[in-house]
């Protein structure tokens, strides 16, 4: 690993907003916040994959993937990061590599014209230029490069300093958000500013669910400047340094930017989540009242507090005839971070059971709030082996699992109805519309007759009373 | 000119060319239309509610009716059998119409000869012409068997076949010992599926006639009417070898439908040899696969004492269950594991995919025995079938759909339409649309005139290539079926996503 990115993932694990951070001592911290690798053991992304799935949501620039094919290939467009304008961000760029340029030395020359070639055909409003594992190994300057191509040709080039072997996928959000600090955050000025103005920092806009959440803050006068990186403008980041607040969603992920934000610029922020009824309400109080202190016009958390009112009372309306298919399911959740908690909360709220929920890249404030919601602290799982999981689902522990698409697999062999909450899913759950989705799309998933089939035997293995005619 | 021959246009592209369309213009206007707006008028009417209605009180013209006579299905049925060709009495024309229908959905010739009536026959009787032709066709095409069926004709004047047959002989046209079975199939009852029953009872009386049965444990098996024959009787075949059962398929079409390029022209290939149909008077069971093809044929199995079993289509989870659990109660055999693997596949193919499947609705037309396997399937998935119809199919038929249909909760707002055509059909989608239309190529004017993704899986099948070669029975065929209404659906999301920039926000690569 090169000295300067050495230096920022010791950065990065020194984290001050992070109290599971600030527990430990000198040593432990320099080993950083991921749990180290085993080898042979299945493992999750890398810091690259990281890197790319929280930069990837700006829409207007070019995200040149500096490496052999496949770092881009294997990743490109498969999150549904939704943009409300410029498309740019779906198309696959990469300098692909070769063997050759990897033993001349070229990989530089390469990246340079690549640059080049993707202004001059796209007009970017800038090049994100992410290293990868090959491109870091034979000693690339790609900051060098970048630096000197933003001189040159007049459109900022950012490179994304995060390698796949730098360490785990969490650590390349954060590096990520290094580079927004570094390159762009505080760049430009922006054309307008409000004493509402606020940034949501870890909201991607999956399936366009922050289009769910938008018009409550419209219906406050709230201005969303920019979300990080949700259906993002370049220059809108760039200039996100002046608003009042800071809204972090997905709580591991940008933590970095959220403390050197408030460090750099002074502006405060608190974590909250749109997934659950009385979490976006929660949220819009926190900000209401954080805006309000900070200048913000002094009956907000007042009107705040109607529309939440108004809001819930809706959902829960809507709710209702739900109640009495989904009270007393049971369900495993296996997902992480923020969802860990969130989640529960929402589910719990309309009797649901969890049967358990993972806490694999929550933090500790993540897991306290799940002690909070559940009582104890026994339904707490780390990451669960796939044979573990598929033995507790074998069992009958659970009626439904919720999981990321990886995990959807082990559940369905193990004869489970499963729902994804994870970034491939096709539905958008933030918000209070969204609370209303996920209970729809649960309800649809614990409908399905498919799970009657896939539980009922082979009609010859059956017990002849079994046998369905 | 717009052509050239330099660069030929097709017929897709060259009346589209400036002086084309300028020339069907001036044409359009001399012939009097009224304005497009009327048209227009006209046209959104027929969608309504009050044209439904009107729609639904007719009751003596029918308007693209889905279903075929009587003899197309007489002459499919021969064709399942060892070197037999399809002899037709009555009017040549009507046999040019079963084998270019044939031809055109298996993509093979199909051969079938007439008698070719004509006036004077009417007048006098077919005799001489029943004489004449099957003199000719055991000359010409050297036969084994040489099954007779009927066009309406003949029914119309009542040639007795058995007696014609018997003198044809007699005059020496084909010697007395030959096999000719016959018949009668007027398209003025029922339809080819009625056909289809008729010529495979009158095959097995042919040669079970006066027969007492000695239960040698096999099984027969009747597949019915079916555009995917090629492809399903080689899924069936392979799926009783796997259980190891003693079987014969009466009536086999696969190899006919099917024969290879290698230089060889084969007017018979495959087939159910002749010496198993007689011998399959023996056999402890006769099952078949669609009831609505064969209810005289069983009871006429029935009465030599053989055990009879019906199906409709054995094709999804439940539909192929049934069907394996009676072949091994029957047979003694047990289901192997390698079936068992492929239940489990097919059942975690549609559980991958439940949420793209879930509360999609449809509508589904075709055969009696097709439909209800469809709407079961349709309802395996989570699936809403809406309109189910079949113009051939009867009052017992729709009870049967409606006692499946009212055995799940997304059966619950469909209804079916016994007797009624493609046209009343037309109103239902337009009043009460659905997500999918499944049916046969028929269907793609439903398709492009209320915009319903229509899905083929029923004969007849023209307009789409080698459709028939994939089987749609059993576990593995259920996957195709599953395939099939898949790709539909993601065509149609695509579709709907498809302008950059305005709709594609849910345009995704990973689905």
């Amino acid at each position: 690993m090169s000295e300067p990115l050495k230096k920022r993932v010791e950065a990065a694990f020194d984290e001050p907003g992070c109290e599971k951070n600030r527990s430990k001592d000198a040593k432990e911290r320099k080993k950083g916040c991921s749990k180290p690798l085993t080898p042979g053991a299945a493992a999750g992304g890398c810091a690259y994959d990281g890197a790319k799935i929280a930069l990837q949501p700006i829409t207007d620039v070019v995200h040149l993937v500096h490496g052999p094919l496949a770092c881009e290939g294997n990743g490109w467009d498969n999150r549904h990061a939704a943009s409300s304008g410029p498309t740019l961000f779906r198309q696959g760029f990469t300098t692909d590599l070769t063997g050759m340029d990897v033993v001349m030395g070229n990989g530089e020359k390469r990246l340079y014209r690549a640059i080049k070639e993707a202004i001059a055909r796209h007009s970017p409003a800038a090049v994100f230029v992410y290293v990868t594992c090959v491109t870091a190994l034979i000693g690339d300057d790609v900051e060098a490069v970048c630096r000197h191509a933003s001189e040159k040709l007049g459109t900022p080039c950012i490179p994304v300093n995060a390698p796949g072997f730098a360490g785990s996928k969490n650590l390349g959000n954060k590096l990520a958000g290094e580079a927004l600090l570094d390159h762009v955050i505080g760049t430009r000025e922006p054309d307008i500013t409000t004493t509402t103005d606020i940034n949501i920092l870890g909201e991607y806009n999956l399936s366009g669910e922050f289009w769910q959440v938008r018009p409550l803050f419209d219906r406050l006068g709230i201005r969303v400047h920019t979300c990080m990186a949700g259906d993002a403008r370049y220059n809108d980041i760039a200039s996100s340094h002046r608003v009042r607040l800071n809204m972090m969603v997905c709580s591991t992920a940008l933590m970095n930017v959220a403390r050197k934000m408030e460090e750099r610029f002074g502006i405060p922020y608190f974590e909250g989540s749109f997934y659950g009824i009385s979490d976006t309400s929660d949220a819009l109080r926190t900000m209401a009242r954080m805006l309000a202190e900070r200048g913000g016009p002094a009956d907000l958390p007042e009107r705040a507090e109607i529309l939440i009112a108004a809001e819930e009372a809706r959902a829960w309306a809507r709710l209702e005839p739900y109640r009495a298919a989904l009270a007393g399911k049971r369900v495993l959740l296996y997902t992480g971070g923020v969802k860990s908690w969130s989640i529960v909360a929402a589910l719990q709220e309309i009797g649901m059971v969890i049967v358990s929920t993972s806490v694999r890249k929550s933090t500790e404030e993540d897991k306290d709030r799940i002690r909070a919601l559940m009582g104890t602290d026994a339904h707490m799982v780390d990451a669960i082996p796939p044979r573990e999981m598929y033995a507790m689902l074998k069992r009958g522990d659970a009626d439904i699992m919720l999981s990321g698409g990886r995990t959807q697999f082990v559940a369905l062999k193990a004869k489970m109805p499963w729902m994804d909450i994870n970034q491939e899913r096709h539905t958008a759950f933030a918000g209070y519309d969204g609370m209303v989705s996920l209970v729809h799309e649960l309800h649809r998933s614990l409908s399905n007759p498919v799970w009657e089939d896939v539980r009922r035997p082979a009609p010859w293995d059956a017990a002849p009373a079994d046998v369905v005619q | 000119m717009p052509q050239s021959a330099d660069k030929v246009l097709d017929h897709a592209s060259l009346f589209r060319e400036p002086e084309y369309v300028e020339l069907l213009a001036r044409k359009r206007q001399g012939e009097g239309n009224p304005p497009d707006v009327k048209v227009q008028e006209i046209a959104d009417w027929t969608k309504s509610w009050d044209y439904r209605e009107k729609n639904f009180a007719r009751e003596s013209l029918v308007v693209n009716p889905a279903k075929a006579c009587q003899p197309l299905g007489a002459v499919f049925a021969a064709a399942g059998f060892e070197r037999t060709m399809s002899f037709v009495h009555g009017s040549q024309g009507c046999v040019a119409y079963y084998r270019s229908h044939l031809s055109r959905h298996f993509k093979e010739p199909c051969s079938a000869v007439s008698s070719s009536m004509t006036e004077d026959a009417a007048v006098f009787g077919g005799l001489q012409n029943m004489i004449d032709g099957l003199a000719n066709t055991y000359k010409l095409y050297s036969p084994k068997m040489i099954a007779v069926s009927t066009t309406c004709m003949a029914e119309v004047i009542g040639d007795d076949l058995q007696s014609f047959i018997s003198n044809a002989k007699t005059k020496g046209s084909v010697p007395e010992d030959y096999d000719v079975p016959f018949a009668h199939t007027p398209a003025f009852v029922g339809s080819h599926t009625t056909g289809y029953d008729n010529m495979v009872k009158g095959i097995l009386e042919h040669f079970w006639k006066g027969k007492t049965r000695v239960d040698n444990g096999s099984i027969n098996i009747i597949p019915g009417f079916d555009g995917f024959a090629v492809g399903n009787n080689r899924e069936l075949k392979r799926i009783l070898d796997l259980m190891g059962v003693s079987y014969n398929i009466l009536s086999d079409v696969s190899d006919q439908f099917d024969t290879p390029s290698d230089g060889e022209y084969r007017m018979y290939d495959g087939g159910t040899p002749l010496d198993v149909v007689k011998d399959a008077v023996n056999a402890k069971a006769t099952v078949s696969l669609q009831e609505y093809c064969s209810p005289k044929t069983l009871d006429y199995a029935a009465s030599f004492g053989q055990e009879t079993a019906s199906f409709h289509y054995p094709l999804g989870v439940g539909g192929t269950d049934e069907f394996l659990v009676k072949i091994s109660e029957l047979s003694g055999k047990a289901i192997p594991e390698a079936l068992e693997l492929e239940r489990g596949r097919l059942v975690d193919a549609i559980a991958d995919s439940q949420a793209y499947l879930h509360g999609k609705t449809y509508a589904i037309f075709g055969d009696p025995d097709f439909v209800y396997a469809m709407a079961r399937f349709v309802l395996e998935t989570g699936g809403e079938p809406r309109h189910l119809l079949a113009t051939n199919g009867n009052k017992a038929w729709a009870e049967k759909l409606e006692t499946l249909l009212a055995s799940s909760p997304f059966g619950k707002e469909g209804k079916v339409w016994a007797g009624k055509d493609l046209w009343h059909l037309r109103s239902l989608l337009a009043t009460e649309p659905v997500d999918l239309l499944i049916g046969n190529s028929y269907g793609k004017y439903l398709e492009r005139d209320c915009g319903v993704p229509l899905i083929r899986l029923m004969f007849p099948i023209f307009d789409r290539h080698h459709h028939h070669r994939f089987p749609v029975w059993g576990y593995q065929g259920g996957l195709r079926v599953l395939v099939t209404v898949l790709d539909k659906i993601f065509d149609r999301l695509d579709d709907d996503g498809s302008q950059a920039g305005v709709n594609d926000i849910s345009f995704d690569l990973t689905r």
